[in-house]
């Protein structure tokens, strides 16, 4: 998967489910996301991930937090394709 | 396989047909494109998870409750019957149910009494209706659950469940509502009915296919996993997830039926529960009528068709109850069950055991006409 310029995020949920809750909350908000599967590097988890633009991040966590959803952990996409754990 | 259209259908108690307009292409779609849901990242795989994810979204809207993730997917009542009641209760705990319980609840609280489970069975009255003073009077201080089924299969007695769970509720008790014969064709709002678990099937009143169903579990019920494995979640942990709906769900969820589920829930989401439960109310009271009228008959459960569900019990004086059946599916192509419907308590209670009943169960797209002509049938055959 490419990297677009713009830096992106990832979100890792708890499960399949509170991944499409998130898509579904994140879309009625007008944020973009799209689903990917969880990066290995992040967790060994087979299941999906939210990935979206970094500066919706602050939109998407006060969207999610209205369902209320909450992320297990958000991390940034580097340019060098390493993650870095967004504390939030 | 014969065509439904030859005969007149009159066994939603045990399965609903038809079926509403695209459930089977739906059905039939997902066995083409179903990928194994919340397992890998590819689209078909992800298209099946969403599957699951818009018919557990319905259930929620259905049931009037916010959060889907606590609407877990199960093969069919039975299965959500078994989780609710063998995932909480354990030796020492004392439970209360009705004599009208189906077999999928009564076999596994005979199962549990040998593991030091005690069951307390309230007796119901002769119409089939269990009066909520005794069950509540039933409660013990070591009382966890009290089981309930919302409408008997056999009599079609409605139960008094909003006074049952209420006074759990107030006594930190449990609750258990048994919806397999309310599911989809009686209005139930989990926003202010507080009970704690609710099973039912998909493939009754909620108009989807054999093989799905659900059980409702509120937040704080402990509820212990009967069947542990893989999830698509957490999978660097072998131990079972703690979140739902995951850690009910262990295996490849039946995404066929249940992509046919979901559009027989946004059809009744459409139609509304409301008006399904008005016309089926108005069926049975044709047929109550109707029965009545005919000479030798003899009808079980509540005289007043807004205290019944849409199961109605009949005999035929002198009848075998099965072969009034076998005539009527010869010589009218009527198509019903006879016998002891899974639930020999409720026959003991009707005083109907061990011979049983006809059970005659209209559904939403059963017709007047179609309930006039099983009601000359019967009248034919009680002719003799």
């Amino acid at each position: 998967m490419g990297r677009s310029e713009c830096p992106e995020v990832v979100l890792i949920f708890r499960g399949t489910h509170q991944v499409l809750s998130a898509e579904k909350a994140l879309k009625r908000g007008g944020v973009g996301v799209r689903l990917i599967p969880v990066p290995r590097r992040l967790t060994s988890d087979c299941g999906l991930a939210v990935r979206l633009p970094e500066p919706t991040l602050a939109l998407a966590l006060e969207t999610l937090r209205a369902v209320p959803l909450t992320p297990a952990s958000v991390h940034r996409l580097l340019a060098t394709g390493e993650y870095e754990e967004v504390l939030f | 396989m014969p065509n439904t259209k030859d005969y007149i259908y009159l066994d939603n108690a045990a399965t609903s047909l038809p079926k509403p307009p695209g459930v089977a292409e739906a059905v039939a779609g997902a066995i083409c494109r179903a990928g194994n849901p919340g397992r890998s990242g590819h689209a078909l795989s992800i298209g099946s998870a969403r599957d699951l994810f818009t018919a557990r979204e319905r259930l929620a809207e259905l049931f009037g409750f916010r959060d889907s993730s606590r609407f877990v997917f199960t093969e069919n009542a039975t299965g959500a019957l078994n989780q609710a009641i063998k995932g909480l209760l354990r030796s020492g705990d004392h439970v209360v149910t009705t004599s009208v319980e189906h077999n999928s609840v009564m076999r596994p609280l005979r199962r549990l009494e040998s593991a030091g489970v005690s069951v307390t069975v309230v007796p119901a009255d002769a119409t089939g209706t269990v009066d909520a003073a005794g069950m509540i009077a039933a409660i013990r201080p070591e009382t966890r659950l009290l089981a309930v089924t919302h409408a008997s299969n056999v009599a079609g007695a409605v139960q008094p469940v909003e006074t049952i769970v209420r006074a759990a509720h107030a006594r930190g008790v449990f609750s258990l509502i048994d919806a397999a014969q309310t599911a989809g064709a009686f209005p139930i709002d989990l926003s202010t009915l507080p009970v704690d678990l609710l099973a039912a099937a998909g493939h009754k009143g909620l108009l989807g296919p054999q093989g799905t169903g659900f059980l409702f579990v509120r937040e704080g019920v402990p509820l212990v996993p009967l069947i542990e494995g893989g999830t698509g979640s957490r999978s660097e942990d072998d131990h079972q997830p703690d979140f739902y709906p995951d850690c009910l769900e262990s295996g490849t969820p039946n995404s066929v039926g249940i992509a046919g589920l979901s559009v027989a829930l946004a059809w009744l989401l459409k139609k509304g529960v409301d008006g399904i439960r008005a016309k089926e109310v108005a069926l049975v009271s044709e047929l109550l009528e109707g029965m009545r009228r005919i000479r030798g008959a003899i009808v079980y459960g509540p005289e007043d068709p807004s205290k019944r569900g849409c199961a109605l019990s009949f005999n035929i004086e002198g009848a075998d109850p099965g072969e009034v059946g076998r005539r009527l599916e010869r010589e009218a192509g009527i198509l019903l069950r006879a016998g002891l419907h899974c639930a020999p308590n409720a026959h003991r209670t009707l005083g109907t055991f061990p011979q049983g009943t006809v059970r005659v169960s209209p559904g939403p797209f059963t017709t007047r006409r179609e309930i006039g002509k099983f009601l000359s049938a019967v009248k034919r055959i009680a002719a003799g």
